[in-house]
């Protein structure tokens, strides 16, 4: 956040000194997406001498409302558009671009998934987030203590999952677990760790020393987390990471689009641990 | 006019002007320096502030961290910072002094200087180098090590003083040769005309001698300890809220915790921006952070100024 207000400070200097470059582009919105999006600035910036303004103010639904009253030219949003947003602004377009699609597995070390644990359903996750499962032998497992390695919040990581088990990560209840960080340290703590489980990316998720639990629907239906079940939204904790704009995008915003598209802007979205998006596109609402 | 002030008033005549320009620049840097970290004391202080005013000093002192029910005690991060430092003097006094002892007092000239600098090459090396290895190695074998105390992974606080004690190593037993080589060799010299032998002399009249010296650098090696950052955060575990039953009790060193490095270290702050009470707590951690290791400086540098009683 340091580094955002240090760019903030920056873009103003820059401003200031050149006034010349029309529009300013301003982006608001979801943190999860911001990442990527800051990167992607820079490069226009650099590239462009392009005045970008990125601010995560309100997360995705204050970019929808950014978006919606005019403050903003792109929203970013960890989510889908929803029915509500176009009630509140009817006179705004808005068309999502999906950039990117953020999922999240449940990963158990080898000796977990050995001892057959190779589904989960919401209700056993809670159990296990919340203390009151404690043992691998509650949810058909070894006779052997469940060590959660937490996320921290924080991390988008973290929110979708508090979302999924909570409607909404502020109504989580307060857990103390050991906490891991960046997709590598979750990853390598749960391999190492006998009886253990950790939120990850799915993508990092590599079924040789993590294992990806399936999910256990609330209709019955047990769906494993692969490229398929989350591209078509079976998976049940899994979001896209998109930009919204006012109808299609235009100018400067166009270039973001675009650039976020890119090969290289793929390889902005893998970079922060998110999938790439497998088809791209827009939808329009 | 005494002796000393005529050969200081002679030596500023001899070399004319030019001292004052130098004592002016070195005046002058050294006044950035301090200006610096007073600007730094302040900026802290003025983020810090929004959470003073909302919960009072005694918002800091409580055993529960939990930021969404806006409760900022940091007992069990402070209770982590000092138990992973304790442990690491501990471990690193024995042998850090020990290895200081025969650097200065047994090896000869040239070898001393070789291991010397074999040491200080080890001060060097960047802390997440030593977090790596600190995962890589360490990790197993104490949650081997600890078994009976059924540790849930190798991430303990254990572990992270285990790491220190390595880390601050080459402090402790660079400052401790220095502190030994600067006794001088009329005391060595003398011990033996007295009829000492080797390890007498070393015992009765060497130690004793750079005893302030020893002690400030233990002192620098636990101020050093309580700052670092990455690598402690790599094996600690950052368990929140581990505040132990007894304080003075060694099994929650089985346990994983999280320091107060550890916790500035993580993603909480990327959370707390814009709430200022947060952020404000997070700041006032750093500020005691600063605090305990400025004084522990102060104290090293203290303690080696001091003049020892002498027998």
């Amino acid at each position: 956040m340091l580094r955002a207000r240090l760019g903030l400070l920056l873009i103003a200097t820059l401003a200031a000194r050149s006034a010349a470059s029309a529009q300013p582009l301003r982006i608001v919105g979801s943190t999860t997406v911001n990442p990527v999006v800051v990167e992607a600035a820079e490069i226009l910036r650099a590239e462009k001498k392009a005045t970008i303004f990125v601010d995560t103010q309100g997360g995705s639904s204050g970019g929808i409302a950014a978006l919606g009253e005019g403050r903003a030219e792109i929203g970013m949003i960890s989510r889908e558009v929803e029915p509500d947003d176009a009630t509140k602004f009817p006179k705004v377009r808005f068309q999502a671009t999906r950039i990117g699609i953020d999922a999240l597995a449940l990963v158990v070390s080898r000796d977990v998934w050995e001892g057959g644990v190779h589904v989960l359903s919401r209700q056993q996750v809670q159990g296990i987030y919340e203390g009151t499962v404690t043992n691998w032998k509650a949810v058909g497992g070894p006779d052997r203590r469940i060590v959660f390695f937490n996320k921290e919040p924080g991390r988008g990581t973290w929110e979708a999952f508090a979302k999924w088990l909570y409607g909404d990560p502020k109504k989580a209840p307060d857990v103390s677990h050991p906490e891991v960080g960046a997709n590598e340290e979750g990853r390598n703590k749960v391999a190492s760790t006998p009886g253990s489980i950790s939120q990850l990316s799915a993508a990092w998720a590599d079924q040789k020393t993590v294992f990806a639990v399936a999910i256990r629907r609330l209709d019955g239906k047990v769906v494993a987390p692969t490229l398929a079940t989350i591209a078509d939204g079976s998976y049940p904790i899994a979001r896209p990471l998109q930009v919204v704009t006012d109808g299609p995008p235009k100018g400067l915003a166009k270039e973001m689009v675009d650039l976020l598209l890119s090969q290289r802007g793929q390889a902005l979205v893998e970079k922060h641990g998110y999938l790439k998006t497998p088809t791209g596109g827009t939808s329009k609402k | 006019m005494s002796f000393a002030a005529e050969r200081l008033a002679a030596g500023a005549e001899r070399r004319g002007r030019r001292p004052d320009a130098l004592r002016l620049a070195a005046f002058g840097f050294s006044a950035i320096a301090i200006a610096a970290f007073a600007g730094l004391i302040a900026v802290f202080a003025f983020e810090a502030w929004p959470f003073f005013r909302a919960q009072g000093l005694t918002g800091l002192f409580g055993v529960r961290w939990s930021f969404r029910s806006e409760r900022f005690g940091a007992l069990p991060m402070i209770y982590g910072s000092l138990a992973v430092s304790l442990v690491a003097v501990a471990l690193a006094a024995p042998i850090g002094l020990g290895a200081a002892v025969f650097l200065s007092e047994v090896l000869p000239r040239r070898a001393r200087i070789a291991a010397k600098v074999g040491v200080e090459l080890l001060a060097g090396i960047p802390s997440v180098v030593y977090g790596l290895l600190g995962v890589l190695l360490l990790r197993d074998a104490v949650a081997r090590l600890l078994r009976p105390f059924d540790p849930i992974s190798g991430d303990t606080l254990a572990t992270g003083g285990l790491l220190l004690a390595v880390m601050i190593l080459p402090t402790v037993v660079s400052l401790g040769d220095d502190a030994l080589a600067a006794v001088p060799r009329g005391q060595r010299q003398a011990a033996r005309a007295l009829g000492l032998g080797r390890a007498e002399t070393i015992l009765r009249a060497v130690v004793p001698a750079a005893l302030p010296g020893l002690g400030s650098a233990l002192l620098l090696g636990l101020g050093r300890a309580l700052g670092e950052t990455i690598a402690v955060f790599l094996v600690i575990g950052r368990q929140d809220n581990q505040w132990p039953e007894r304080l003075l009790a060694l099994e929650p060193l089985a346990r994983a915790g999280q320091t107060v490095t550890s916790k500035l270290g993580g993603s909480e702050t990327f959370l707390a921006y814009g709430d200022p009470t947060h952020w404000g707590a997070l700041l006032a951690l750093g500020l005691l952070l600063l605090a305990v290791v400025a004084a522990l400086s102060f104290a090293g540098s203290w303690v080696s100024l001091r003049k020892v009683p002498r027998a």
